[in-house]
């Protein structure tokens, strides 16, 4: 009986953390009475430093987005519309009201993101490769903020090979490590936030578990600060 | 009921719940995608359309709906190789299995009549 209180407690521990906890509905009741059915998803504004983040990331989040039960719009078609019209920079893209998003595309909401963070960390026997990403929910009817969500992963990139001892050895890793940490994609650590995220989202229209989760427990987040 | 039992019983719960299966086959088109942005060429994009030809075919297979806006995307891609009949019927199965898509993929046939003209 011991061990099953054990097992218990350490499921409950892992499951909880020791962050606040909050159910779906109550993170984000505007889901529940909106409904949103499809969502277009406006290139990121990019807050890292890396030129190319903006163009990577957006290979990744359709995919994740649709399993959660939500019309998505092609992205890539959608940022051949936008700049069509004549919108080329994310900057701008902001300025527009949600509203226009409804006439233009038929979008129930629009969802911004920013990336926070998209650096890699070369140390000499070990790297690191950080993604942080803001998520953001629109209605396209009521220009209110629906649901928003953040969340950051850092994936080490140690060349962990073991081999040779001494200076030769030392120096062959930290060969592997800094070619480990250039060939490491950002595309799969991206991915990994987006589940982070996406865990947080109400599950929409096309998922069996639709308007099933408002009890759901959630880690409890405020808006992330977007000028770091 | 052992505790043995029940703790597989409660690690398969804990599994189930947390990668539950997923709605749609997405096949390669992330990665397609991202060797298409890296580098932009006819051998990238011919890769990339290929995945969406592989996700349009095996869904069915998988007794799956094609994925949102994988059809119109094909359709999208087709169109701009100067198939516009093939192209606008993948336009048309995207509206009759997503109707929300219907502003959408109207705005892209109104795009290319205008073109023609």
């Amino acid at each position: 009986m011991k061990t099953l209180y054990w097992i218990v407690l350490a499921s409950v521990l892992t499951l909880w953390g020791c962050a606040p906890q909050i159910t779906k509905h109550e993170f984000a009741p505007k889901m529940y009475d909106q409904h949103p059915v499809s969502i277009l998803i406006l290139p990121p504004q990019n807050k890292s430093t890396a030129a190319d983040a903006k163009e990577y990331y957006s290979t990744t989040i359709a995919e994740p987005l649709t399993n959660c039960g939500y019309y998505v719009y092609p992205t890539e078609v959608v940022n051949d519309v936008l700049k069509q019209e004549g919108l080329f920079d994310t900057e701008t893209m902001l300025n527009v009201p949600p509203q226009k998003f409804k006439e233009f595309f038929g979008a129930d909401a629009v969802m911004y993101v920013t990336i926070l963070e998209w650096n890699t960390q070369y140390l000499i026997l070990s790297g690191s490769v950080t993604v942080k990403i803001a998520s953001e929910l629109k209605s396209t009817t009521t220009g209110d903020v629906l649901w928003f969500y953040d969340d950051v992963v850092s994936v080490n990139t140690s060349g962990d090979s073991g081999g040779a001892g001494g200076l030769a050895g030392l120096l062959a890793k930290a060969v592997t490590t800094a070619i480990k940490t250039a060939a490491t994609q950002y595309v799969p650590v991206a991915r990994d936030v987006n589940t982070k995220i996406l865990i947080a989202l109400p599950y929409g229209k096309y998922h069996p578990k639709f308007n099933q989760d408002a009890q759901t427990m959630i880690e409890k987040k405020k808006k992330a600060e977007k000028n770091k | 009921m052992n505790i043995k039992n029940l703790f597989y019983l409660f690690s398969l719960v804990f599994l189930i719940g947390c990668a539950p299966q997923p709605l749609f086959y997405w096949g390669d088109y992330s990665s397609s995608l991202y060797d298409y942005k890296k580098s932009p060429d006819e051998k990238t994009l011919a890769a990339h359309e290929k995945s969406l030809l592989d996700i349009i075919v095996t869904s069915p297979k998988k007794h799956l709906h094609v994925p949102p806006g994988i059809y119109a995307e094909y359709g999208y891609l087709l169109i701009n190789d100067g198939k516009e009949n093939e192209g606008l019927e993948y336009f048309d199965k995207e509206i009759v299995l997503y109707p929300e898509s219907k502003v959408f993929v109207q705005r892209l046939k109104d795009e290319l009549a205008r073109g023609k003209k």
